[in-house]
């Protein structure tokens, strides 16, 4: 369970975040919203990257934020970037391995684990194959392998589809939903595709100019509104 | 998908541990040329290029540093030739002072040059790369006047161990086994041997991915869990334990040590060099002490200026950069380490083929 | 301790060094702010065209039309880099731009080297005609080089704060420091704008050269890495502002003169600029916000 509080983020002129509180309970959630809504800020907060001005995260009863952000993968939290970040010049072993040797998990597992990650994903690419050779889709696949390998707690994934075709999408979207199961991590999805987001959340957030405006079961939220003005940006219904 | 995929997974039961062809002929191609260093360079060239040769061997575990940080890490250091002076002073100081075997004087050297490479490098790591490359220029630059004023030691009392009014100066010895010329020659090409080994061993291990990921990108680096100021700190005293060693030989090298051997612009040129044989490879490094140390000997030899090097390795800067897609560290760059791969890929087919129909 | 009287001379020509570095870092300043490069060919450019200023004079040609071969010879040079070299490398980072710049350095120092050899021994120097004129303050001589050291320090900064405010092709320059991208969908001529920019720093570099062969040394070691101690001063002003340039480039030259007289500090007084620089780099404000870099160096 993630609590969020009262989470404000500035940046110059700027307020990405605006006294956003919620509550992830479990299983896979969705957070969705326009662009620029700051769902990628509350990621980089998760993550550690940006320092917010105000408000707290409780995450399985620990303080998030007063995590140093290089412990707090190690902790559990785990994400993958808008922009595919997979090491290129590893092979797609090393890349999985890489979170889990700078873990606290034991040695001894690595390479199970490692295998078992990346097998849980569907890769079918061979594991000592360069991640520079491997076509969009595989390299997305890498990266949230190594989002589940080991024992996460808080899985990410920032639009993890993007710019994949329909076939790709749809495996990944039931790669998503397994996760909860395979890690017992609470992931949260953010995504576009509101298909890819129904399929796979049984809740979901909405955020809108940094505010949260709607939050519950995925349906309901899809059909809500205020949340359909929002991403159609008209004033009067 | 699942179930090829844990078939494949099944297959490789050590996709790590087996030595590929690859590996295998890269391991031949390095043993050959080392016995080619060790037994017949000595016996083929004139003291002339024996000395040049030497300085190749030294000047290679410099660039090899700088290859690690930049090629490796991403991160630019141009202060080398201060280390380089740093353990080049240890060393000398030590010699003159002390009757301890030559080894451990290296390792002594490298451990000092590491501990202060260490010591200056933690706060300077928080700045990001444009910031971090001119602070270590301006240390540098320090720490270069500095020695102007305090000198090499030579054979003098106290700590700085020099005597400004000496008028006869000592030589730095050698070791007993290598005293010679030729001798001196093959243990340097030892040691460049053994720091290459050292350096090696970190790429491939934990040290080396951990690199990769901060060099291709530090969020994603954080992410995976990787201390980004832990592993940048360890290429640094890695790379100036290597570059203390290196200062060490040249103690012995050179036999006197001034500081006018090392300006400013000459790490300036090392990142030239560096640039131009391929920072990411570690035979880019020997290439680029070949361009730093030999070609000057055979101009000289030939009568041509080493001026026409400074401007070759200027235009060599400017084409590597505006070049190379990826940036500094190009995985495979259009330089002339290029070449060197073109032909171990050649290698590598011929034996590929000669496998296959065996 | 030296006394007051003794400092005096110093003070002098410090401020003037000082007034010259405090020239060649907002030159410096102004062309990363237009165009993100750090030019570290600043020294060698101005110290190539003090060498031809030098080998024309020995020739014949009157002073002045020597000096502005100087100038023009800075400007072209900067300029001609910054057409050949910047398109290319303009989406880099500004690590490796700045590096790309230490090629050029590479350069000219090869040809300096080979066209204006030390190696015979001979030393050269440039005397401007406002060497032997001056006045006296005091106890002090003042001589008018020294003094238009630093008033071209204090003129650069003025003129250019008044050319970037006031005018179209200043303002273009900051817009485009703030964004290029953006700056040229505003239908703002990017490319001039930038030559413009290239041109000026070469000629400021030109004028910086031939004060610095005259307050300095005509060598072109020196006059090279000297640029090293205006790089200081812009740095210490994060590479923004100009008034803080001139203010720490002033410091940088009184400190590093003022040190003459100190006997046991004298030998270390090249260390100003490294130390001043070193010490402003490490106190720097943490940055708040990780980028991203995909922009390998």
């Amino acid at each position: 369970m993630i609590e969020v509080d009262g989470l404000t983020v500035r940046f110059g002129g700027v307020t990405s975040l605006d006294g956003m509180s919620v509550t992830f309970e479990r299983g896979t959630c969705g957070l969705i919203g326009p662009n620029g809504a700051g769902k990628t800020t509350f990621f980089n907060v998760l993550s550690g990257f940006v320092r917010p001005a105000a408000g707290t995260v409780r995450a399985f009863g620990e303080d998030l934020l007063s995590m140093a952000h290089f412990r707090r993968a190690r902790w559990g939290v785990r994400r993958t970037f808008q922009t595919e970040q997979a090491i290129e010049g590893l092979s797609v072993f090393d890349n999985v391995a890489l979170v889990h040797e700078h873990s606290t998990l034991p040695g001894r597992t690595r390479r199970q684990d490692v295998f078992g990650a990346i097998s849980f994903v569907g890769l079918a690419a061979d594991p000592s194959a360069r991640v520079h050779t491997l076509a969009a889709g595989e390299r997305r696949l890498v990266e949230v392998a190594r989002a589940v390998v080991g024992r996460p707690k808080l899985v990410l994934l920032d639009e993890p589809a993007a710019g994949l075709p329909d076939e790709e999408t749809r495996h990944l979207g039931e790669v998503v939903r397994r996760i909860p199961g395979y890690t017992g991590a609470l992931t949260i999805l953010v995504d576009h595709d509101m298909s890819l987001v129904s399929a796979c959340c049984e809740t979901t957030a909405v955020l809108d100019f940094g505010k949260l405006i709607a939050v519950g079961p995925t349906a309901e939220v899809l059909r809500d509104d205020h949340v359909i003005r929002a991403y159609l940006g008209t004033a009067d219904v | 998908m699942l179930d090829t995929a844990s078939r494949a997974a099944g297959r490789q039961r050590s996709p790590l541990r087996r030595p590929s062809t690859p590996t295998l002929v890269n391991a031949g191609v390095i043993a050959l040329l080392l016995l080619v260093a060790l037994l017949v360079l000595p016996q083929l060239l004139s003291l002339y290029y024996i000395d040049a040769m030497t300085q190749v061997a030294v000047y290679s575990m410099v660039t090899l540093g700088l290859g690690v940080l930049v090629g490796r890490v991403g991160l630019v250091s141009l202060g080398q030739v201060a280390v380089l002076a740093i353990g080049a002073w240890v060393a000398a100081r030590l010699l003159f002072a002390t009757a301890q075997p030559y080894p451990v004087i290296l390792l002594e050297a490298g451990v000092a040059t590491m501990v202060l490479g260490t010591l200056i490098g933690l706060p300077a790591l928080r700045l990001r790369g444009l910031y971090l490359a001119l602070i270590t220029l301006m240390l540098a630059g320090a720490l270069t006047v500095m020695l102007a004023t305090v000198n090499f030691p030579n054979g003098g009392h106290g700590f700085f161990g020099y005597n400004g009014s000496a008028v006869h100066i000592p030589a730095i010895r050698r070791p007993s086994i290598a005293s010679s010329d030729p001798a001196y020659f093959r243990y340097s090409v030892i040691v460049a041997a053994l720091m290459f080994l050292l350096a090696a061993l970190h790429i491939r291990a934990r040290p080396g991915r951990a690199w990769a990921a901060i060099r291709q990108s530090e969020p994603a680096a954080l992410a995976a869990g990787i201390n980004i100021t832990l592993y940048k700190l360890w290429a640094f005293a890695l790379a100036s334990f290597i570059t203390g060693v290196a200062g060490g030989v040249m103690a012995g090298a050179v036999h006197y040590l001034y500081s006018i051997n090392f300006p400013t612009q000459d790490s300036i040129t090392l990142l030239a060099v560096v640039l131009m044989g391929g920072a990411y490879s570690l035979w880019g490094a020997i290439v680029a002490a070949l361009l730093l140390q030999l070609l000057p000997a055979l101009l000289n030899n030939w009568g041509v200026s080493a001026d026409w090097l400074t401007i070759l390795f200027g235009i060599g800067v400017l084409q590597v950069l505006t070049t190379a897609p990826a940036g500094l560290a190009d995985q495979a760059p259009k330089d002339l380490a290029r070449l060197g791969r073109l032909l171990l890929g050649r290698l590598r087919k011929l034996t590929g083929s000669v496998r296959g129909s065996q | 301790m030296p006394s007051w009287q003794d400092f005096q001379p110093f003070i002098v020509s410090g401020l003037a060094l000082g007034g010259a570095y405090a020239l060649s870092g907002v030159g410096i300043v102004v062309l990363y702010q237009a165009t993100g490069v750090v030019y570290l060919a600043f020294g060698a450019v101005g110290a190539m065209g003090a060498l031809i200023a030098w080998s024309l004079a020995n020739a014949g040609t009157p002073g002045w039309a020597a000096w502005l071969v100087c100038v023009l010879f800075g400007g072209a040079v900067t300029l001609a880099y910054g057409m050949i070299f910047g398109p290319p490398l303009a989406r880099r980072d500004p690590l490796v731009k700045a590096v790309a710049t230490l090629g050029l350095t590479l350069v000219l120092f090869g040809v300096m080297d080979l066209l204006w050899t030390t190696n015979g021994g001979q030393s050269r120097a440039i005397t401007l005609p406002t060497d032997g004129g001056g006045f006296t303050v005091g106890q002090v001589q003042v001589t008018w080089t020294q003094v238009i050291g630093l008033a071209a320090g204090i003129g650069i900064v003025v003129v250019t704060e008044v050319f970037l405010r006031h005018t179209k092709l200043g303002t273009a320059m900051r817009a485009m420091a703030n964004d290029r991208e953006i700056t040229a969908t505003l239908g703002v001529p990017v490319r001039r704008v930038e030559a413009a920019a290239w041109f000026g720093c070469g000629v400021i570099a030109g004028v910086a050269g031939l004060l610095l062969a005259d307050l300095v040394a005509l060598d072109a070691t020196t006059l090279t890495f000297l640029v090293i101690s205006s790089l200081a001063a812009a740095l210490i002003a994060r590479l923004r502002s100009i008034v803080v340039t001139f203010l720490a480039a002033i410091a940088i030259g009184l400190i590093h003169d003022l040190l003459t007289p100190i006997q046991s500090l004298t030998n270390y007084r090249d260390m100003t600029p490294f130390v001043l620089a070193a010490v402003a780099l490490l106190v720097l404000p943490r940055d708040p916000v990780i980028t991203r870099s995909r922009e390998e160096i």
